[in-house]
């Protein structure tokens, strides 16, 4: 068991009561200008960084929050984001 | 007419000494041979309800105020109310009077969709290591507190009510259809501690310590 995740509400857990939910990718697209290359481009493309991405996770065993974290997809670990290395 | 006849999702292989019909569903007592614990109560009788509202701290179940802090819970006038994230919380009645059915729609009762058991006794949390990764005895919290994790893998909301020397114990629930599987698992853990079966006397004993 590599990976720990730290939900906002039951705090560090086993990775595995976790899951996946897939890249942070910032708000979604108006409706009103939305073309279906800019939905396809949103809902199924992905930067796959090699390196510090902010993604998505779900406490599914747990207390059923969603919320962000930061991983390091190399070494598959819990980060610290830009704010907290910033202080 | 007929009442249609409530059953428990656990059954404990001992003999049930003291009974009692309650809301159409036979309540063990005491069973047969229960001296000192640890003890395994089924307690899926109780009455619990699901509360959820975007403004939670609005509500106050049958006059008691829901912790602000997820986590936290609060025992009084035999409710246990826990606080399990912004918009949710859970109501499991433990001792008294049945209580009226509340009249608000951001209640949902959970009763008969869910298992609970009481684990209780010196043994409680050496038991309980064997099942689960999650800690129920931290020290910087004062019981009762509510943890959300799995138990031998299912997901369960845990509630240790005392973690005091002798005085241990811990609420749980989780679906009722892993009943028969996770009271399995709990007795397996505690066959060399001498967990064995209790009924209700032995968890309301427990209660009032």
């Amino acid at each position: 068991m590599a990976l720990t995740i730290t939900c906002p509400i039951c705090g560090k857990r086993n990775g595995y009561e976790f899951r996946f939910g897939g890249e942070e990718k910032g708000p979604r697209p108006a409706e009103h200008e939305l073309n279906p290359e800019t939905w396809c481009d949103y809902v199924h493309n992905n930067n796959c960084a090699a390196g510090v991405q902010n993604e998505w996770w779900f406490h599914r065993d747990g207390c059923g929050s969603w919320f962000t974290i930061f991983r390091n997809t190399l070494t598959n670990l819990e980060v610290d984001g830009p704010e907290e290395t910033n202080e | 007419m007929e009442n249609i006849k409530k059953l428990s999702p656990v059954v404990f292989k001992a003999r049930p000494v003291k009974t009692e019909v309650r809301d159409n569903q036979t309540v063990v007592l005491e069973y047969v041979g229960e001296e000192l614990g640890p003890y395994l109560t089924d307690l899926s009788h109780k009455i619990r309800w699901d509360v959820q509202d975007s403004n939670l701290d609005a509500i106050k179940p049958w006059g008691i105020a829901i912790p602000e802090t997820p986590g936290l819970s609060v025992l009084e006038n035999g409710f246990l109310i826990n606080r399990m994230n912004r918009t949710q919380a859970s109501v499991w009645h433990l001792a008294g009077e049945k209580p009226d059915d509340p009249d608000d729609s951001a209640y949902t009762e959970t009763t008969d969709a869910t298992m609970f058991v009481a684990l209780t006794g010196r043994e409680t949390f050496a038991i309980a290591e064997k099942l689960t990764s999650l800690d129920f005895a931290v020290p910087d919290k004062k019981a009762p507190f509510l943890l959300q994790g799995p138990i031998a893998h299912v997901p369960c909301q845990i509630v240790t009510l005392a973690q005091n020397g002798e005085h241990c114990g811990l609420l749980f629930t989780c679906s009722r259809g892993y009943a028969q599987s996770m009271i399995g698992a709990i007795l397996e853990a505690g066959e060399e501690f001498g967990l064995r079966p209790a009924g209700e006397t032995a968890f309301n004993k427990f209660l009032t310590q």
